[in-house]
């Protein structure tokens, strides 16, 4: 089994290595790869791998393909499957700017890469694992944002390089004193090693994750780099931080509260400036930085959360290449082609929390698991979250009876259905029937749905409304931009002292 | 005065002059050697946390018998794992710096906050 396993993790990058020399193969061997990363999470919900595959006992290096791991391979494996069937962003993308297309292979090869990184990272519970896994997860997102070689890209690529290099830095320090306190390297061991070495893993995590401060360089990332790569971004790349911070919140109990502080304070900013934003991207990567504060809430009902945002959010970038401008002051009034249209109405309507959606259940979970003197500020979050997206619910939709096996639809001449965001839709439905999801629909079946239906109906009325009332206000209402490099190496720091002080009292 | 605390506190310093660095310097190649300072920094605390068992290399050979030297041995699992950590910050150090090289047609002076600027696309907001 752990052969097996070992095999698994190697797939990715062994597939990278033949795309560098075949790049013609890419497409399928990643189509593929990612088949192989959702096949594992099904086996790992089926039962069918050990919990806990020990690879060197006593330094705590151990495989842990569990119920935690399992959603986020699964987004994992579908966020980089639809991205590259929806292959590189086209050349002079109206959304985007004036990128050039890459090289053929370059984008399945790098997606390779990043996919076997992601998936080491959310099985791996050894610090240094994690530390190689997260450095390579760096690397290859720094590589995809240079995609398109030109100085804006590149300058968007250092800048992401220089951060997660420096909060990777952090990381060994943390993972250096708990071995010098406890003698292993194992995740298990960090609880015990006291305040200095937990704040140093747990800030380079949230910043890995994107989380609050340290999720500020996202939106101008998402806003200049080409719509695969954000979807990426959004949909996968947050996971890997996200994973072991809940395997580490799970292991220490004093860790939650602080982490349920900085979740709070991270999705109210994130709704916030994405009320303010008068660009697509840039709502769309506040709204990632909201929902990835309400991931960590809870280590129990996270990774639900996770994979219903990662689906969802990469189902709307990919789909925001028909949108025909990214400016949201006039969209009502640009009509939306119905490839474009559907998509994007099921993954925001998803993220939204409107039932049957993933995203409602995912959300239910949330809301039954105990959230104490969090639950006022959560629903607040949630009626935000639905008027950011209310924003893009109005735009009238053209050749909505046209035949959705129709790909190149001529009538509508604004964009063709996009397979990649199709299967994430589809995703968001079809997966309410798989079992990690049925545990949080019973749940909620059992006190009755209404209630919970009915509470989805008053939020969602309410976030309209308040989207209505903004509507009438000028935008933009000119919040601070923090979005400068020393803005955000200032972020990181802070971020990182307050989480010392906060956790070694 | 314990050696090791002492040599860990400057070990911590050099650390913290690098993370310094990285704030308050301007120019783009200075932030990245800055975080150089830094990795370097991390780099001596593993050497040091491996070499609080002992200071002998540990690689055992044939031709000199482990009775040869009685000092203790050095623990080889930092070592290990710094080794893999020396790899990927010299990768991740060149990539920045070639990105740097690039930057430097943008802006020769290398400015972060100019840089910043120069590179805003037209779909920014202002």
């Amino acid at each position: 089994m752990i052969a097996a396993a070992i095999a698994w993790l190697l797939v990715p990058f062994l597939a990278a290595f033949i795309t560098a020399l075949a790049p013609h193969q890419g497409r399928p061997l990643t189509l593929l790869t990612s088949a192989a990363t959702v096949a594992m999470a099904a086996a790992i919900s089926a039962g069918w791998v050990p919990e806990s595959l020990p690879l060197l006992g006593p330094l705590g290096v151990v495989l842990q393909p569990d119920a935690l791991a399992a959603p986020f391979l699964l987004v994992n494996g579908l966020v980089v499957a639809a991205v590259v069937l929806d292959g590189a962003d086209p050349g002079g993308d109206p959304t985007g700017g004036p990128s050039p297309e890459p090289p053929k292979g370059r984008l399945p090869l790098l997606a390779l890469v990043l996919l076997g990184a992601l998936n080491s990272a959310v099985v791996a519970v050894d610090l240094i694992s994690i530390y190689v896994a997260l450095e390579l997860v760096g690397v290859a997102v720094m590589l995809l944002l240079a995609l398109g070689n030109d100085e804006r890209d590149l300058w968007l690529a250092l800048r992401y390089g220089l951060l997660s290099n420096t909060v990777m830095l952090l990381f060994l320090i943390g993972a250096g004193l708990v071995y010098l306190q406890q003698g292993t390297f194992a995740l298990g061991a960090a609880p015990l090693a006291g305040g200095v070495p937990l704040a140093l893993l747990v800030g380079a995590l949230v910043s890995k994750g994107e989380l609050f401060l340290a999720g500020l360089w996202l939106p101008r990332t998402n806003a200049q780099a080409p719509l695969a790569v954000s979807a990426l971004l959004s949909g996968a790349v947050v996971s890997a931080g996200v994973a072991p911070l809940l395997r580490l919140a799970a292991l220490t109990p004093p860790l939650v509260p602080v982490l349920q502080g900085l979740g709070v304070l991270c999705a109210g900013l994130g709704v916030v400036f994405a009320l303010a934003e008068t660009d697509l991207r840039r709502l769309l990567a506040w709204s990632t930085l909201s929902q990835m504060g309400l991931v960590v809430l809870w280590p129990a009902t996270g990774a639900l959360l996770a994979l219903a945002h990662g689906l969802a959010k990469a189902a709307l970038f990919l789909s925001a290449r028909g949108v025909p401008s990214p400016d949201l002051r006039a969209w009502r009034q640009r009509p939306l082609a119905a490839a474009t249209a559907v998509p994007l109405l099921l993954a925001s309507g998803s993220i939204a929390g409107v039932p049957p959606l993933l995203g409602f259940a995912a959300k239910g979970a949330l809301e039954k698991g105990a959230l104490g003197p969090l639950e006022p500020w959560v629903a607040l979050v949630g009626v935000g979250t639905v008027a950011v997206y209310a924003r893009l619910w109005g735009a009238p939709v053209l050749g909505l009876g046209t035949p959705k096996e129709g790909e190149a639809d001529p009538t509508a001449g604004m964009g063709s259905w996009s397979l990649g965001a199709l299967l994430l839709a589809a995703a968001l439905l079809l997966l309410n029937l798989c079992p990690w999801v049925r545990p949080a629909w019973d749940a909620l079946a059992n006190d009755g749905l209404g209630w919970p239906l009915l509470k989805t109906g008053a939020t969602v009325a309410a976030g309209v409304g308040l989207e209505r009332w903004l509507e009438t206000r000028r935008r933009p209402w000119g919040l601070p931009s923090l979005e400068g490099l020393d803005d955000l190496l200032a972020a990181l720091v802070l971020l990182a002292a307050a989480l010392v002080l906060g956790l070694s009292r | 005065m314990d050696p090791f605390r002492v040599l860990e506190a400057l070990v911590l310093l050099t650390v913290l002059i690098g993370l310094l660095g990285l704030l308050l310097r301007r120019n783009l190649l200075l932030k990245v050697l800055a975080m150089d300072v830094m990795g370097t920094g991390v780099i001596s605390l593993f050497v040091l946390i491996a070499a609080r068992s002992g200071l002998r290399t540990p690689i055992l050979s044939t031709d000199t018998p482990a009775a040869v030297g009685d000092g203790a041995w050095a623990d080889p699992i930092p070592q290990a794992v710094i080794l893999t950590g020396i790899v990927i910050g010299f990768s991740v150090q060149a990539l920045l710096l070639v990105a740097t090289t690039r930057l430097a047609r943008l802006d020769p002076r290398l400015d972060t906050a100019r840089l910043d600027r120069l590179t805003l696309g037209p779909d920014a907001p202002t």
